[in-house]
């Protein structure tokens, strides 16, 4: 049933089965699994105001269900899962970032994280940061920025994590 | 019946030049009370002397900072110290700004400058800024113990934010101003308490609180370094409504060999910025972050990282950034 749920949101499904599908989501369960589907294509494109609404059910269902999401592209270890559901509970703004970066690379960060293995959650957090050195780039050009004189710059003093250019390479 | 249609359609026809111009005088107006309202303000940031409190709230945070700003002669001098945490503080001196952060026992310079600025905008710019936005003065109301005007630039689509401000009835300086996302829901805002306006401010008082950096702090520079404008072979197939492109070219960033190819995205408010560079194995991972009001996304395109960032809704930057090609 989740396989045809998951064609029929991809446009995939045959007319002749439609009916049939379309019925199946009468039952709670089905439900269920559309909603969670939806979350999670959601979570993958970013659609930011549906992402914020990821609970901690969800995040369990996403843990447990790695192959929606990591099939199509990469496998996916388990360890970036774990690190996935976290956030998405800890930091809501983080959750898009998190499960892009799953999907479209590896990232190094990553991969350090899980051979020290004695990170905190909140030490992998800048990871997920604004580019800093872009930021300030683009802020040159940001004509709103010149109204205040400060707009930037509060973001910077109010930051959790201090805004670090990147490290060379 | 048809004659009456026909002359009908005549009537029309001669109807709407006239009408046209009149809406295209309508809008005028309107874009010149904004292009005023927006100069006003800008210049009241740069030329008075005034010292207050922020409070600025992004999602559900709310930090307050002391701002002195003080101008000396045509020299631009301002020192912004968080009040709540650690005591972290910015200090700008015309073009170079320096962000002094205790807590990390680390100092960061980096350039001030700001480049698309009211009332130097490209006609274009000023164009957008009355088809796309609705400006429209809302009333009064008082900031921080003063009388202030508050006005409301309403988006007309939904790939931008609406603005609202509220700037000092006597000088125009902003005092409180919010960013409100698609929903109505405000995701950004920042608002004086108390301000003291033209109050006797010297030097030392916009000074940073460390005469030299402490020894065992580590200090980053990020020259930043200017565009230098030409062309770099990337384009934007999609580029929303009443965004113009302003700057394209390349600049050479902080540890980086290669220099990342940079375009500017403005519609006369805000702006969108695209980076494109090789990737890289210490590479910022793809995805999508919000931070109040500035979205940012990042995809890989052949072996290269693209991130969009830009005062718009999320949906906004995603556009741009999924029809990023190399001509």
């Amino acid at each position: 049933m989740n396989e045809q749920i998951s064609r029929l949101m991809d446009g995939e499904i045959d007319a002749t089965e439609m009916d049939a599908v379309c019925a199946t989501l009468g039952s709670d369960a089905a439900m269920a699994t559309w909603n969670c589907y939806h979350a999670i294509g959601d979570a993958l494109r970013s659609e930011t105001g549906v992402t914020r609404n990821i609970g901690l059910a969800i995040s369990r269902r996403l843990a447990q269900e790695p192959a929606i999401v990591a099939a199509p592209r990469r496998a996916t270890a388990p360890a970036s899962w774990a690190w996935a559901v976290a956030a998405s509970v800890a930091a809501m703004t983080v959750v898009g970032w998190t499960a892009y970066s799953m999907v479209d690379a590896a990232p190094a960060g990553f991969a350090k994280v899980r051979e020290a293995g004695t990170m905190s959650a909140a030490q992998m957090r800048p990871r997920t940061v604004v580019p800093a050195d872009y930021l300030i780039a683009h802020q040159e050009y940001a004509p709103t920025n010149a109204l205040s004189g400060v707009g930037p710059y509060l973001r910077d003093v109010a930051a959790s994590t201090p805004v670090r250019p990147a490290v060379a390479e | 019946m048809q004659h009456a249609a026909r002359r009908t359609r005549k009537l029309s026809g001669r109807l709407a030049p006239a009408v046209f111009v009149l809406a295209l005088a309508a809008s005028a107006a309107r874009a010149d009370d904004a292009m005023q309202w927006l100069a006003r303000a800008a210049h009241a940031a740069r030329e008075l002397d005034y010292t207050g409190t922020i409070v600025y709230q992004i999602g559900p945070r709310v930090e307050s900072s002391r701002i002195t700003h003080l101008n000396d002669g045509g020299h631009e001098f301002s020192k912004l110290v968080n009040l709540d945490g650690p005591a972290r503080e910015v200090v700008r001196r015309d073009g170079e700004v320096r962000c002094y952060y205790p807590d990390a026992k680390l100092m960061r310079i980096e350039p001030g400058t700001f480049r698309n600025v009211f009332p130097s905008l490209l006609p274009e710019q000023q164009q957008s800024l009355s088809r796309f936005y609705d400006f429209r003065l809302v009333g009064e109301d008082r900031v921080g113990g003063r009388p202030v005007q508050v006005v409301v630039f309403e988006p007309k689509d939904g790939l931008r934010y609406g603005h609202r401000f509220w700037s000092d009835a006597k000088t125009g300086l902003l005092l409180k101003a919010r960013v409100v996302n698609e929903h109505g829901d405000g995701v950004e805002q920042f608002a004086f308490s108390d301000l003291v306006l033209n109050a006797p401010i010297d030097r030392s008082m916009v000074d940073p609180s460390w005469s030299s950096v402490p020894r065992d702090w580590q200090v980053l520079e990020n020259a930043g370094g200017d565009v230098v404008p030409e062309e770099t072979g990337w384009s934007v197939t999609r580029v929303p409504p009443g965004f113009t492109k302003i700057v394209e070219g390349y600049r050479k960033l902080r540890g980086r060999r290669e220099r990342v190819a940079h375009l500017v995205f403005s519609d006369g408010l805000v702006s969108i910025s695209v980076f494109i560079e090789p990737l890289r194995a210490s590479s910022s991972p793809a995805g999508f972050l919000r931070q109040g009001g500035l979205n940012v996304y990042s995809l890989k395109l052949d072996e290269h990282l693209i991130t969009v960032m830009g005062e718009t809704p999320g949906a906004t930057v995603r556009q741009i950034a999924h029809s990023v090609v190399h001509r």
